[in-house]
């Protein structure tokens, strides 16, 4: 090497030390493929490693924006729309079936940044509804739409809607003719069943971002909306805090308001991210009588993933070389 | 100790616009919303039935934006949002969305109170009206004369639709009642020509309604996607119960400081634990009034 370019390169490195010295900044992504009966007796191994394959799916596909400098909001949509995809998760293809036999579907997202929102309810021919829910966030003067008004909204920015048919799969329908013949009682048969689909991520820019898409409950009342398209119960993100997705028994998580209170008893309790979902899901939402779980991450890159049903599908990835899939209360 | 307060939206009213025969019509509106709710407070009712009786009068008075006289979407149908929420054991019903039934209030009521859920949209919410035996109404009920010359003004992109003050408006009560409980409730047409769909904070629980037994009752009206995005009556909650601030700063900070900061203005009525009532708005006017068993009356607009 030359002289003067030896010495350029000293000062380059002088120049640059500082900056290079400086901790990249962390990146983390958490999913969820909802909470609550996930019976370890009917968990056959094939069954277990196939939903352990569709997580790790999400996971790495969210990651692998954050690593490459994209977006949370880029990350949570990529990983949601592959759960949504995965017919064995309770979004999108999959869904469950509503009374009258019908996918539909409820999302949102939100980015901490601003902070913005999106959210859709009722849909029925969306293939997509977390992206739909971003294009509502981004697109519109508006937060949350709903049905038939919410499907204008899609063709209006020229999204392809898809049949009724494609979201209801065989298991599907026979969980719904199941729950139709115990009188109408709504009961979990597969896991899931109760669930709902979600992510939240921390990006290399520092903000955070929460999505969520869920088809509710099996059997449910025409019209029913849970906790996943509403802000502040089932879906919030707060640069300044955190992003939360929940997964559960969504009226409960309304009536409590869980995703934005997890933000508020951290910013107002200083809790700890752990802290403050361990209180809303082990004391608050316990006491209320309500199941279910939440995804978290914190501005540091923390992550939490909390639940007080029997399992929860969660995953779980950041710089730090964390990377864990788990279904029951022990990560496996 | 009992303590009722109402709104009937939040806006822009130009005083020069608002004619004295007209300020009468919201006045007296106003006062027997106030009559119907304090009424049931002094003889012992729940707080949950004022809210309800309250609200359920300024739905069927065609000069606030809900229920009868509802702003219309830009397909010139009315579209109404409703919520209530009792703050004993947080139960809460909500409908988003409806065109056929006459007081969404009494629905979010039913769906509250006979229903697992909380939330239900647009035409299964109607059928739940119809298996609790609700009589539904043509569209046409709701639609008057002055919003459709108001949605002909938006749509032409004329500012007159300010004639008729709460383009952006809901109504709302807040109340306490004789055994210490607290509830909230609100009702809305939403914004004069609207997406149809397009649902704003009234009926999303945590934003433009709460309550919580102990801490304090809120209802909102505003630009609802702002209030969705702060999650603002909740928001307040958490301000008092986690902060111990004074209701007051509360909802001052949330109106003046974080809705002013994400660019959205509106209103808040809230009362709390201890009957306190505080109604403050960032708009030129909010129609509101208040009333209590220590003999605190008042209407006003500006």
């Amino acid at each position: 090497m030359s002289r003067p370019k030896l010495l350029a390169l000293l000062c380059l490195t002088v120049v640059c030390a500082p900056a290079l010295a400086v901790e990249p900044r962390p990146l983390a992504i958490a999913i969820h493929g909802g909470a609550g009966v996930i019976d370890p007796a009917k968990m056959t191994p094939e069954r277990a490693a196939s939903y352990r394959a569709g997580l790790a799916a999400a996971l790495d596909a969210g990651y692998a924006i954050l690593e490459r400098g994209g977006s949370s909001v880029e990350a949570v949509t990529a990983a949601v729309r592959t759960l949504e995809d995965d017919p064995q998760f309770n979004a999108g293809r999959g869904a469950v079936l509503d009374h009258e036999g019908d996918a539909e579907l409820d999302a949102a997202i939100m980015d901490g940044h601003g902070p913005r929102a999106g959210a859709v309810a009722g849909v029925r021919h969306v293939k997509n509804p977390v992206e739909l829910a971003r294009l509502v966030m981004e697109k519109s003067p508006h937060v949350l739409l709903v049905a038939e008004g919410a499907e204008e909204f899609a063709l209006e920015q020229g999204m392809v809607l898809v049949p009724r048919d494609y979201f209801r799969t065989e298991a599907r329908i026979r969980e719904l003719e199941e729950a139709r013949r115990e009188a109408g009682q709504v009961k979990a048969t597969a896991p899931g069943a109760g669930g709902t689909v979600g992510a939240v991520a921390l990006d290399g820019a520092g903000h955070l971002a929460a999505a969520t898409s869920t088809g509710g409950i099996t059997n449910k009342h025409r019209g029913r909306v849970g906790d996943s398209p509403i802000i502040g119960a089932g879906t919030y993100a707060d640069d300044g805090w955190c992003a939360v997705s929940g997964t559960g028994q969504g009226e409960f998580f309304i009536r409590q308001v869980v995703a934005f209170d997890i933000c508020s008893l951290m910013q107002y309790r200083h809790l700890t991210l752990a802290q403050a979902v361990r209180e809303l899901i082990h004391e608050k939402l316990r006491r209320s009588g309500g199941e279910g779980g939440v995804i978290a991450v914190d501005r540091s890159g923390n992550i939490a993933m909390d639940f007080n049903s029997v399992g929860m599908f969660r995953g779980a990835r950041d710089s730090a070389g964390k990377r864990v899939i788990a279904m029951y209360r022990d990560a496996q | 100790m009992y303590a009722i307060a109402i709104h009937g939206g939040a806006g822009p009213v130009p005083r020069a616009m608002l004619s004295e025969l007209r300020e009468q019509r919201f006045r007296a509106g106003l006062e027997a919303a106030l009559d119907a709710g304090c009424a049931l407070l002094a003889r012992g009712g729940s707080s949950l039935d004022a809210v309800s009786a309250a609200v359920r009068i300024l739905e069927d008075d065609p000069s606030f934006n809900a229920g009868h006289g509802a702003a219309l979407t830009r397909d010139g149908a009315a579209e109404l949002d409703a919520a209530i929420m009792d703050g004993r054991q947080l139960r809460a019903g909500a409908v988003a969305s409806v065109r056929h039934v006459r007081n969404p209030i009494e629905l979010a009521r039913r769906v509250m109170e006979k229903s697992r859920h909380v939330l239900l949209v647009g035409a299964g919410a109607e059928e739940f009206a119809l298996e609790e035996s609700f009589a539904l109404v043509p569209n046409q009920y709701f639609r008057t004369a002055e919003r459709q010359e108001q949605l002909e003004c938006e749509q032409r992109g004329e500012r007159v639709s300010d004639l008729v003050p709460a383009a952006h408006g809901t109504v709302g009560a807040v109340a306490l009642d004789g055994d210490g409980n607290l509830a909230a409730a609100t009702s809305t047409g939403g914004m004069t020509n609207k997406r149809p769909g397009r649902v704003g904070d009234s009926p999303i629980i945590g934003a433009g309604t709460y309550a919580k037994n102990g801490v304090c009752a809120v209802s909102a009206t505003g630009h609802g996607e702002y209030f969705i995005r702060a999650v603002a009556a909740y928001h307040v909650c958490a301000a008092v119960e986690y902060r111990a601030l004074s209701l007051q700063q509360a909802v001052h900070e949330m109106l003046h400081g974080i809705l002013a900061g994400l660019g959205g203005d509106g209103g808040l009525i809230a009362i709390g634990a201890d009957g306190q009532i505080v109604m403050d708005f960032s708009t030129e006017g909010m129609f509101r009034g208040a009333r209590d068993s220590g003999g605190r009356r008042e209407i006003a607009i500006y």
